[in-house]
């Protein structure tokens, strides 16, 4: 063992005094500085804009002069995305989602103003974050530190010195990949600060922080496994240079852009237009509220009716306009569910198509571990779309009952023609206040865990696989093909 | 060939001086091939042996002095120069997924010659390469092998001068003597031949002359003949390369 | 054209050359086939929803036209907007992943509607599309980088640099000769494939051209770069270290740093603020006093500013006027909105004079119709239909006049 960590000295010294291994590793270092600053900040500014423009929205709300409920109804209320503290550090899918939905009755509005859409195509460039450094550029660093490992000292026969000294051809791969761990743990220590503080300044999980370390740090280690296994194996410096990054650009470029093609493919999206259509069509099937003659809702009215004892609506010891809005808008939201539902399947068979293509690029799996322990993939977002559909349901079933028990039925069938009964039907803006603020629920840290088991699994596979192949990579140490 | 160069000696550096990188190589240099005659230039590793090709070459620019070239001016007309040139790297290293064939019909296709197969044929029959290695990807050539085809191309080229950078390290003594065997033959057809190198039995067998090269100029020159006494040349010739 | 023959089968026989190029045609035709197929899909959705929407506004006629109201017609129906992919599409998909090209509007206040997001799954879209563009811009400069970082190493490293120069007639030809075969050769390989999808998609000979003359300059921009780091004559491990390092930041790193400098440098709040705003007052609208709005709406429309006043608590006319006078309330932030969207652009196309990746993505995707700009393009139409919709309902709601059957099929229809 002993010649094991001998040899991991030795590289340590030879990779101090390389120059090409300063400036790649200070180059890293310096990315991931700014990488971690700008992402910080920039997750703060967006969520303190947010969090203002909600707080705006929630304020305009609730200072609504007096009106009839139904019109608070479509006058509606804006909601907000908050981001999750680890957003600073993977901001996933922030960029591509829209932050803030306009709720109303009766209708789902699509989440609007993601990033993406207000930029020029530069956003198609992917973003500097803690994130990506580790992903895409740490890698590419390893591999310029190491892709010589054996291979360079096969070539200028120290390879042969170093074995005719004792030490074998296991220890000498050993130390030397240990030499280049050393490397990666150096550039998971930005990483590391960049979470340190986002626990201690914004409050993110330590458990998560902590298991997306260990994540990257899995990562790191299945590249510094190829890296040296290749660099026993090829036959020249270059050959290992060449194959490493080809191995590179397949595994952190290429396959990442291939993987959602073959999600889509097997499993299309349609367009919010036809989804809208089929929402309407079976909307109408069911009954429409706007109109007084649906069967749905005349069997609903004679229900009503026999249920209070009374012959006609006005007699009712509320106003039916209320209820009827309830009915109407529980039928309408039970069909978003559906549709919801359905998209969510969807989005869920494509997560599993991407997660299975970690089985062949590392990163990919790395990627999915990364965005479901920082909260910002599709589940987190999904949970938005969720929480405000909930919301909205409730908000507008707190105001349909406001109609109903508020305002008289007399008063609302005339309130167009008599102008005393118009005034009567705008009521207290004091109920404004009454409807609670929306507030966002991220997933717990429990949830993420069980969501990222599964990209975990690969990446542990991953780690297995680049143990065994270091293990063969040792019969090739001293040339032997 | 032309009248001007038959009128003096192919190989000619006169008062040649050189540096590499602020070192001071070759000062004060001169040498002459005449046809048909071969020159050894002997010395110690760092005495300007393989600058002195490289400048013939026209690839150094020299600092002072005058060299040429059947006529020609190197460091004027570095690649005039290169067209009446054959030379031999100490290693002669080819196109190893080509075979002898196609490494020639190549290297001969970058002047702007198209040798027909037979011609290659007789070239390599005359420079020695066995018949059935000629196909065969040079990859598995030996180092006598990979000369001999460059050989072989200097004599499809039919150039006059001829420079040899150590053509016989690392040979065995059968490929040496087959060698120095070549050089004569090559003689004998009016090449005037430059080889550095650091074999004197080599030289003594094959050159007409002897230069002993230091410190970047000749500081002694010997003809070779049956009454040379290759052991006091020996003995001064490791005075002359510590010096 | 011997030696060039010689060269070619030279370099064919090398290691990496053939497997390098190979891969970039395979790459470069699953790309296209990729656009190809996308552009199909686009066009298809496009076919499939005609049916859909005829179907659903004959269901809202049926509706309607029991009473005739016009205001309901307007209200209930919504008529269908696309964008037809261009012929050059397939190449550079750019936006069209994530902006609507299929958007259906009616004629209520349009700042509410024309932001409505597509339906895209935000995970599939977050690595960027694979299209032809991507490998050209990403995958063609580490081919020629493997092509050309040990041009002249290659040849030191193996002994044989004096060689060829003591036998090279020209040693600048020489050298020239094998450079440009290697650009050829990785210019035809990338350029194929797109030639042969761009006769596929009709493209026009003026677009086939210009893109190929952009993938010439785009690939000299990397020649260049390796020949100039040949120059400083390190060996070839260290000319493809500082190549794919060159290659990560000018392709990776600074586009990204730009992107973030100019999305700074350029807030455009605005987005939410103007629909927050638009909000406030058509709603505020409902607690004018009616005359006053239809004054306001008289200013714009003078044709209907002498209808008859409205008596009682609601009227389609006032209705619609306030939701049009909420949208002109925010014409101000709209175009502000917009300008920032525009600068944003403008920048990027400036980055491009400084990292060649950029100018090719913004010019190919420009040239595709695929950029921010196609989709503010598609908007400006959305608008101007808009506002044609209204006009159309305007008459009827305006002079309470019937909304019959025939007259859903009078509504102006969208234009290609």
């Amino acid at each position: 063992m002993s010649s094991l960590r001998l040899v991991a000295r030795n590289e340590w010294q030879l990779m101090r005094r390389s120059r090409v291994a300063q400036i790649a590793i200070a180059l890293l270092l310096v990315l991931a500085g700014i990488a971690a600053i700008t992402s910080i900040a920039h997750r703060n500014a967006n969520d303190d804009l947010r969090a203002r423009f909600q707080a705006q929205a929630n304020s305009e709300f609730d200072g609504q002069p007096a009106r009839h409920p139904h019109r608070m109804v479509h006058y509606g209320h804006f909601v907000f995305r908050p981001l999750p503290p680890l957003a600073a550090f993977d901001p996933g899918v922030d960029a591509f989602t829209g932050s803030t939905i306009f709720l109303e009755g009766h209708r789902q509005n699509s989440a609007n103003f993601g990033d993406v859409r207000q930029s020029s195509l530069l956003a198609r460039f992917g973003q500097l974050t803690p994130a990506f450094v580790l992903q895409a550029l740490a890698p590419l660093v390893l591999i310029f530190v190491g892709f010589g490992l054996i291979a360079r000292e096969r070539e200028a026969g120290t390879l042969r010195l170093l074995t005719a000294s004792g030490a074998s051809p296991g220890a000498i791969l050993g130390g030397k990949a240990l030499a280049l761990s050393g490397v990666a743990a150096l550039m998971l220590i930005p990483a590391g600060l960049a979470l340190l503080w986002m626990m201690a300044a914004e409050g993110a999980g330590a458990v998560a922080a902590g298991s997306l370390l260990l994540g990257y740090a899995t990562y790191l280690a299945v590249w510094v496994a190829a890296i040296a296994g290749v660099s026993a194996i090829a036959s020249t410096p270059r050959a290992a240079l060449i194959a490493l990054l080809a191995m590179w650009a397949v595994a952190t470029v290429l396959l990442p852009r291939v993987a959602p093609e073959a999600a889509l493919s097997v499993d299309p999206l349609t367009t919010k237009l036809e989804t809208d259509i089929a929402i309407q069509r079976e909307l109408r099937e069911i009954g429409d509220s706007h109109d007084p003659d649906d069967p749905h809702f005349e069997e609903f009215k004679t229900s009503v009716l026999q249920e209070y004892g009374v012959d006609r609506i006005e007699d009712l010891p509320f106003n039916y306009n209320g209820l009827l809005a309830m009915e109407g808008e529980t039928l309408t939201s039970s069909l978003f569910d559906q549709y919801a539902a359905r998209e969510t399947a969807q989005e869920k068979r494509h997560a599993a198509i991407v997660t299975s293509f970690g089985v062949i690029s590392p990163t990919i799996a790395l990627n999915r571990l990364s965005i479901t322990l920082a909260g910002t993939g599709m589940d987190g977002h999904r949970r938005f779309l969720e929480q405000a559909e909930a919301y909205r349901f409730a908000i507008v079933q707190q105001l349909n009952q406001l109609q109903a028990e508020a305002v008289t039925f007399a008063d609302d069938s005339t309130r167009n023609s008599d102008p005393v009964a118009g005034r009567r039907v705008r009521i207290d803006p004091e109920h404004w206040h009454e409807v609670p603020d929306f507030t966002y629920r991220g997933a717990t840290t429990g949830e993420r865990l069980q969501a990222a088991a599964a990209p975990a699994l690969i990446l542990l596979f991953w780690l297995l696989v680049a143990g065994l192949f270091l293990r063969e990579a040792r019969n090739y140490v001293l040339g032997a093909h | 060939m032309s009248d001007s160069s038959a009128s003096q000696a192919p190989i000619r550096i006169d008062g040649l001086s050189l540096s590499r990188s602020g070192r001071t190589v070759l000062s004060n240099l001169s040498l002459s091939v005449e046809a048909g005659q071969a020159y050894a230039l002997l010395g110690g590793n760092g005495a300007g042996k393989s600058t002195t090709i490289a400048a013939l070459l026209g690839l150094l620019p020299a600092e002072g002095g005058v060299m040429e070239v059947a006529g020609i001016d190197p460091v004027e007309a570095p690649e005039a120069a290169r067209r009446v040139i054959g030379y031999l790297p100490e290693n002669v290293a080819l196109y190893e997924q080509l075979d002898a064939y196609e490494n020639i019909a190549y290297f001969l296709a970058l002047g702007g010659a198209r040798p027909s197969r037979a011609a290659i044929d007789e070239a390599l029959d005359a420079a020695g390469l066995e018949a059935d290695a000629r196909r065969l990807r040079t990859a598995d050539y030996s180092k006598g092998m990979r000369q001999k085809v460059a050989i072989a191309m200097a004599l499809l080229r039919d150039v006059p001068v001829l420079l040899l950078d150590e053509p016989t390290s690392g040979l065995d003594p059968r490929a040496t003597a087959d060698f120095n065997a070549l050089v004569r033959q090559l003689k004998a057809r009016g090449t005037a031949i430059l080889m550095v190198t650091h074999d004197l039995l080599g030289a003594a067998d094959c050159a007409d002359l002897i230069g002993f090269l230091a410190k970047g100029r000749i500081v002694e020159e010997v003809a070779t003949g049956p009454n040379l006494d290759v052991m006091a040349l020996h003995h001064r010739y490791g005075e002359a390369a510590a010096a | 054209m011997a030696l060039w023959l010689h060269e070619l089968r030279l370099f064919a026989r090398q290691r990496v050359a053939a497997p390098a190029l190979l891969l970039l045609l395979m790459l470069g035709s699953m790309s296209v086939w990729n656009g190809l197929s996308e552009i199909a899909h686009q066009r298809d959705v496009i076919e499939r929803i005609q049916p859909q929407q005829e179907a659903d506004i004959s269901a809202v006629a049926d509706f309607v036209t029991l009473d005739g109201d016009p205001g309901y017609a307007a209200y209930y129906t919504y008529h269908a907007t696309w964008d037809d992919p261009s012929d050059l599409a397939f190449a550079a998909l750019g936006q069209r992943d994530v902006a609507p090209y299929v958007l259906r509007v009616n004629a209520l206040a349009l700042e509410a509607q024309i932001h409505n997001n597509e339906r895209y799954n935000a995970e599939l879209a977050l690595p960027g599309k694979f299209d032809w563009a991507f490998v050209l811009t990403y995958i063609a400069p580490l081919v020629l980088i493997v092509l050309l970082h040990d041009l002249a190493s290659s040849e030191r490293e193996a002994g044989r640099l004096n060689l060829l120069q003591s036998l090279a007639s020209n040693t600048r030809t020489f050298w020239i000769r094998r450079v440009t075969l290697r650009y050829l050769l990785a210019l035809a390989v990338i350029v194929l494939p797109f030639l042969f999808g761009a006769a596929i998609a009709g493209s026009s000979i003026g677009d086939s051209l210009a893109v190929s003359a952009m993938t010439a300059l785009y690939l000299t921009f990397w020649t260049a770069a390796s020949l100039l780091v040949g120059r400083l004559r390190w060996n070839s491990a260290a000319n493809a270290g500082v190549l794919a390092a060159s290659w990560f930041m000018i392709v990776l790193v600074l586009p990204a740093l730009a992107h973030l400098g100019i999305n700074a440098a350029i807030p455009v709040r605005q987005g939410v603020e103007l629909t927050l705003a638009q909000r406030e007052t058509v709603h505020a609208g409902w607690d004018k006093p009616k005359p006053e709005t239809m004054a306001a709406f008289g200013e714009l429309y003078q044709e209907w500013r002498d209808t008859p006043p409205i008596e009682g608590g609601f009227h389609w006319k006032w209705y619609y006027a306030f939701q049009h006078l909420g949208d002109v309330s925010v014409e101000d932030e709209t175009l502000a909105y917009r300008e920032g969207l525009e600068a944003r652009d403008r920048w990027t196309r400036r980055v491009g004079y400084l990292l060649p990746p950029v100018a090719l993505q913004h010019a190919l995707h420009r040239r595709a119709e695929t950029d921010l700009r196609a989709q503010l393009t598609y908007q400006d139409r959305i608008r101007d239909y808009h506002g044609r919709l209204r006009e159309f309902y305007y008459p009827f709601i305006f002079n309470e006049q019937e909304f019959s059957r025939q007259d859903f099929a009078r509504a102006p229809l969208w234009s290609r």
